[in-house]
């Protein structure tokens, strides 16, 4: 009945890798991808809010009354995302200015909510935190990607260093987030891809 | 499991009170320590302003801050005032708050004293895009708006005027435009109200 913790980690960073396998999270992929400082700190942050909702939600699975739930889960993530934002603010100046309204953004992400539905609801909370923190570091790992890209080819950068060593043109296109939905239907071609041979390949 | 109606309500009331209790908790614990990275940040902002060094710890930033620089009001509006050694007002800070394209746009606009050059510009607060209208935070368009000849019915625009270069955004268009006009609304509206006392 219960999974193994190497199969909630390898489900959810790659098999059903949020963003690329559940299509969930997509508006702030798109919105802080450009620079990946704030993808990282986003990730951070998204990751901390659903390992701590997944586990709080686990722990009070038995006693949430059953019509209620969504709003206890809202009402869980919303203190969580609030204490993010005042840490951030607190001790991160530049970075909390920079993500701007996307921290509090974090509430309205779907990873979460759809965690806590389709986990947390009815798994032990030791595992649903592992369960939402690999589903965070997921998402985190596909931000990163996709900022890698758009950050060296739109500024020349990679984490705020200057790498552009042959002088190219940046491309402008990058920063803006029409981009970020170019890579991420690319990425999400590629591992679709991959997924249908892995299918065919065991068929035969 | 089912569960009536009054548990609802006193679960529902119960755990309200306890994140409510927990996020006030935090914020109270933090509050000074943001409310102190507001002010560092504003006074940086006026230093920038006026051409001097913002770097250093906070007690340096707040010893350069208070050695040449008070807050004062003159003609209505409030200000800092940078004076030279002997007291004599220098250059001044005009705080100013304008439309953005996506919320309201803060910063502070330095004058000198003479009111006939625009020594800097900074914001304080912005919301406009990250990446693209976000990008008027960076020293590159900030910078363009040193020392500026300004008379009394200056218009800034953007590309060549009277010898100065202003760049704009590229892909930032409207955010390029609304920093520009809150820019000429403040050396209208602001500047020549100072120039008023100036005068008498």
């Amino acid at each position: 009945m219960t999974e193994k913790v190497r199969d909630v980690i390898s489900r959810n960073v790659w098999k059903e890798n949020q963003v690329l396998r559940m299509i969930l999270g997509i508006c702030s992929s798109l919105a802080v991808t450009n620079l990946m400082v704030n993808s990282l700190v986003m990730g951070l942050g998204l990751t901390f809010v659903t390992a701590l909702s997944s586990l709080t939600i686990s722990l009070l699975r038995n006693a949430i009354p059953h019509r209620v739930r969504m709003i206890v889960q809202t009402l869980i993530i919303a203190a969580y995302v609030i204490l993010v934002d005042i840490f951030l603010k607190a001790n991160m100046t530049d970075i909390s200015k920079a993500l701007g309204p996307y921290v509090g953004l974090i509430i309205t992400n779907c990873i979460i909510m759809g965690r806590a539905e389709a986990y947390a609801q009815k798994n032990p909370p030791l595992l649903s935190m592992l369960d939402g923190f690999f589903a965070g570091i997921g998402y985190t790992i596909v931000l990163l990607i996709i900022a890698l890209f758009r950050e060296f080819l739109g500024f020349g950068t990679i984490f705020g260093f200057n790498v552009n060593f042959i002088g190219f043109e940046t491309w402008t296109i990058m920063v803006m987030p029409p981009a970020a939905f170019f890579l991420i239907g690319i990425l999400i071609w590629i591992t679709s891809n991959m997924f249908a041979k892995g299918k065919a390949s065991k068929a035969k | 499991m089912k569960k009536g109606r009054i548990y609802t309500i006193v679960f529902m009331l119960i755990i309200s009170a306890v994140f409510t209790f927990l996020l006030a908790g935090a914020n109270s614990l933090f509050l000074p320590k943001i409310q102190e990275n507001a002010r560092l940040a504003d006074m940086r902002a006026v230093l920038y302003v006026f051409n001097l060094s913002q770097d250093g710890s906070a007690d340096e930033v707040l010893q350069r801050f208070e050695q040449n620089i008070r807050q004062t009001t003159i003609s209505g509006i409030d200000l800092y005032e940078y004076s030279s050694a002997d007291g004599q007002p220098e250059a001044y800070a005009i705080p100013f708050t304008g439309r953005g394209l996506w919320g309201s746009i803060s910063g502070y606009l330095g004058v000198l004293a003479k009111l006939d050059q625009m020594i800097g510009l900074v914001f304080t607060d912005q919301s406009e895009t990250p990446g693209l209208g976000g990008r008027i935070d960076e020293l590159a368009f900030r910078e363009q708006f040193r020392n500026i000849a300004i008379t009394a019915n200056t218009t800034l625009t953007y590309g060549q005027t009277d010898g100065s270069q202003i760049d704009a955004i590229t892909g930032a268009t409207l955010t390029s435009n609304s920093v520009m006009r809150i820019i000429n609304q403040v050396l209208d509206t602001t500047v020549s109200k100072l120039g008023v006392t100036g005068n008498d």
